[in-house]
């Protein structure tokens, strides 16, 4: 089967029975990777499912161009039931952990059930074992690398692998890779954790093949020339996200930073200098297989350890809680990477105690006698060492932030909490605690409010970021500013024919920039490789690059149009599951405190903040954009039929959500999959 | 005058571009596993080293000295040590004796396999997306790394000058 590994390995831990499948029951109509993952899970977990009970299935998937020449060819999207949201739960990690499962022979690992005592499964091309775990339960993930290298005595196997955080089934913990960036996001360590599984440990030593060498060569050339062309790449690829990072910081656009508009001011550009950080303790650029654009910085500093990070990393455990140690920060977050928990979800949830606290709400007898002010490394170390080991107030914390709301509820007269829930001052679409991506720009609310897993990071409209972080781009003149916004808004206008749709404070065409790049991320998360190689950060790939890849490796045409209409099918069938997990038109929203409040600092002061009726209206085009229903937000029959899915179109009607059903049959059922 | 492959440590992110493209230039598979040239990763804990390694065509080899079937040449065109597959017994002489392990015996084909610099244009310094493969005479490699190391410790006494 050219540019798959060929099966899906099922292991169900109760009874220990492991058996495969053939791909080619899923890969037709869903690609691989996220796609193949979704239907899996639409097939096998439900709204009864408990996400850390038994029943629930996690599901791990490659793609056909994952360990392929394909640039940034290195991504597993992991699935399964969220304990973070109860909905849908996804997360995305680079490294060469699904290069090594294709070249094993496998697309997919899908574990169902619960080992009795601590495992970790190895596979080495057909052999495939669940071992003992007991001495590897506790060690962090880094030394669990190294353990499992040490006990089979091969150190190129690649792991995939939960610390002490996903074993306690933190909500959000992590799934880690030995490069040591994370599946982080909606709690898949801990859905790892519940089954008893430690490792994935991979060995594969095949090859991964392709109809035409040549063109597939060739098609992978012109892609990688097109991401080393592209305009972004010099910067990413030498600096990373850090210049991008300390922007968004610096123009208050910031989730919480700017959320929490009562925390002290805070000054980026004095003591949280990035720059002068990687100068002084920067150890060498990396990043994931096949992937020119290194995105990850390599740090060690002496006493304290030696990780890697990129991206929001920068901002969080600074900014949003008012760090402005940078040593404590690398502490921090190093001890998040081999604890294997979510650095967002933590920061967030250590910002939303520590504005309560301020505000008076919140005092230090609830939280282990810690006062959480501002920047206190004894709040900040101690809630997340606490939240790891599940000790003390930790134990509340590591439920998640409703549970802890409920809990700080039910012990806060209400009077003190102005007369609404804690939970009403948290940052959260969902229970999923947000990006440090500020919702009240626009597109970014739209984004948050419908994006699957309850995040806003698959639909983000960089045309809008970018415009509202220009003004503030550190080394930038004015004239390079008002030519990136300018730049910005043509693009934005050029997708969707409305000539205000790159200006931030206009609603015109926003849920069309927002629909449009849910669908081209789409791609490749299914075909196995990195969004970052796209447009979601102007590396300029296309659905036509994608397109020739697939043709050339599979022997039959693939075209750009497929792909788009493969990435709306897996978008439905995610959104129809996650309906009937209970997911309505209401739950697609934003915090209620973030409408009409404009941004309190920086270049945007007093400006920007969402109108709620708005935000409904973006709500109906993009609803409208999707074929989903504009009263319940659930597919449309008309719609699931159109990307080949009666299937669950009955199962929707039988489960009673099925938009406008009379309790006619909808049209005939597809049997089977598309091969 | 030759050239050879050379290797700039610095440079290198450990992403194994050159090891898909390799493969998929000789095999028509990608599969790292047949690759003739490999990236070494260590890592301890979080700290990462990556090292590509590849045959230096060295000029004593022992994998060609060493051979006992006399399967191994040197190419005159590209000056590459080269397998004469009908010769090699894959008995992995040429494995034991390379200081680097740098050739290696395809358990599909039963015989040895290494760089041969892909007939003078290596395809994996070509695909390297950051340089740091580079196909060079090998008269200039020392003199390159004379100026890459005065351009390292220039580099330093701007760091530590602030």
């Amino acid at each position: 089967m050219n540019l798959y590994g060929g099966k899906i390995l099922w292991i169900d831990l109760t009874s220990g029975a492991v058996t495969t499948q053939s791909t080619s029951d899923y890969a037709g109509m869903y690609v691989g990777g996220r796609g193949v993952n979704a239907r899996i899970m639409y097939d096998n977990v439900g709204p009864a499912t408990d996400p850390l009970g038994p029943e629930n299935v996690l599901a791990f998937g490659a793609g056909p161009l994952s360990g392929t020449l394909f640039p940034g060819c290195s991504r597993t999207d992991i699935m399964s039931k969220s304990p973070v949201t109860n909905l849908l739960g996804n997360a995305n990690v680079g490294g060469d952990w699904a290069a090594e499962l294709k070249y094993a022979g496998y697309d997919h690992v899908v574990l169902r059930g619960r080992a009795e005592s601590p495992v970790y499964i190895s596979i080495r091309n057909e052999k495939v074992q669940l071992r003992d775990a007991t001495e590897l339960w506790g060690r962090t993930t880094y030394e669990t690398h190294h353990a499992i290298h040490e006990e089979l005595d091969d150190p190129e196997i690649k792991v995939l692998c939960i610390g002490p955080a996903g074993e306690n089934q933190v909500t959000f913990a992590t799934v880690h890779s030995n490069v040591g960036n994370a599946a982080a996001r909606t709690g898949m360590g801990a859905v790892m954790g519940s089954k008893n599984v430690k490792a994935l440990a991979v060995r594969g030593t095949k090859g991964v093949t392709v109809a035409d060498p040549k063109a597939f060569f060739a098609a992978c050339m012109e892609a990688h020339e097109t991401v080393r062309g592209a305009d972004y790449f010099e910067e990413i690829s030498t600096i990373g996200a850090v210049r991008g990072e300390y922007a968004y910081v610096l123009s208050g656009i910031e989730a919480g930073g700017d959320a929490h508009e009562t925390a002290p001011d805070f000054d980026p550009e004095g003591k949280t200098d990035y720059h002068a950080f990687w100068k002084k303790y920067g150890h060498k650029r990396t990043g994931c297989m096949g992937c020119p654009v290194h995105c990850m910085e390599n740090y060690t500093m002496p006493e304290v350890g030696s990780t890697v990070l990129s991206c929001e990393l920068y901002t969080q455990l600074t900014w949003e809680v008012r760090n402005d140690d940078m040593p404590l920060w690398f502490e921090l977050i190093l001890r998040c990477q081999e604890a294997g928990i979510d650095n967002t979800s933590m920061a967030l949830t250590i910002q939303w105690l520590m504005e309560l606290y301020e505000k008076g709400i919140l005092d230090a007898g609830l939280t282990d006698g810690v006062p959480m002010e501002w920047g206190s490394r004894e709040a900040i170390s101690g809630v997340l060492e606490s939240t790891v080991a599940r000790t003390g107030f930790g134990h509340v914390v590591a439920q998640g932030m409703k549970a802890t709301a409920e809990h700080l509820d039910a012990r806060i007269p209400a009077e003190r909490r102005g007369g609404v829930s804690t939970y009403d001052y948290a940052m959260q679409v969902n229970n999923n605690p947000m990006y440090g991506i500020n919702p009240r720009m626009n597109s970014m609310a739209l984004s948050y409010a419908i994006g699957r897993r309850s995040d806003c990071i698959q639909d983000l409209d960089m045309h809008q970021f970018d415009t509202v972080s220009a003004p503030v781009y550190p080394g930038w003149s004015e004239q390079e500013r008002l030519e990136a916004i300018a730049h910005e808004s043509e693009l934005a206008t050029a997708l969707t024919g409305k000539a205000d749709a790159g200006d931030p404070e206009s609603y015109e065409g926003k849920a069309q920039i927002v629909h449009d790049m849910g669908v081209t991320t789409g791609i490749p998360d299914m075909a196995g490789s990195c969004k970052w190689h796209t447009k979601w950060l102007y590396l300029d790939l296309t659905p036509e690059h994608y397109a020739k890849a697939l043709t050339a490796g599979l022997g039959r045409t693939v075209t750009a149009e497929d792909l788009l209409r493969a990435s709306l099918r897996l978008r439905n069938v995610e959104r129809a599951l996650e309906c009937t997990m209970g997911r309505r038109r209401e739950n697609d929203t934003i915090p209620k405190k973030e409408f009409n409040k404009p941004v309190s600092r920086g270049h945007w002061k007093g400006r920007l903040g969402v109108d709620p009726e708005k935000f409904e209206g973006m709500k109906d085009e993009y609803y409208t954009l999707r074929g989903w229903d504009l009263e319940t937000g659930v597919p449309t029959a008309a719609t699931l039929h159109e990307y080949g899915l009666d299937d669950i179109a009955h199962d929707l009607a039988e489960r009673g959500i099925l938009p406008h059903w009379t309790g006619e049959s909808v049209d005939a059922p597809v049997t089977g999959h598309d091969r | 005058m030759y050239a050879v492959i050379t290797v700039d440590t610095d440079k290198c992110t450990g992403c194994r571009t050159c090891e898909i493209a390799c493969s998929l230039h000789n095999y028509g598979e990608c599969n790292p596993s047949r690759s003739r040239i490999s990236v070494i990763r260590t890592q301890d804990g979080g700290l990462i080293t990556t090292i590509p390694v590849v045959c230096q065509q060295c000029v004593k080899p022992l994998c060609l000295n060493m051979c006992p079937s006399e399967a191994l040449s040197r190419d005159p065109k590209t000056n590459a040590v080269v397998v004469n597959e009908d010769r090699c017994l894959g008995c992995r002489t040429c494995v034991y004796v390379c200081p680097f392990g740098a050739p290696s015996v395809d358990p599909r084909l039963g015989v040895a396999q290494k760089c041969d610099l892909c007939g003078g244009e290596p395809t994996c310094v070509a695909v390297c997306p950051k340089k740091a493969l580079s196909f060079v005479e090998a008269e200039d490699e020392s003199l390159r790394r004379k100026r890459a190391g005065v351009r390292k410790y220039l580099d330093q006494l701007e760091t530590a000058a602030g």
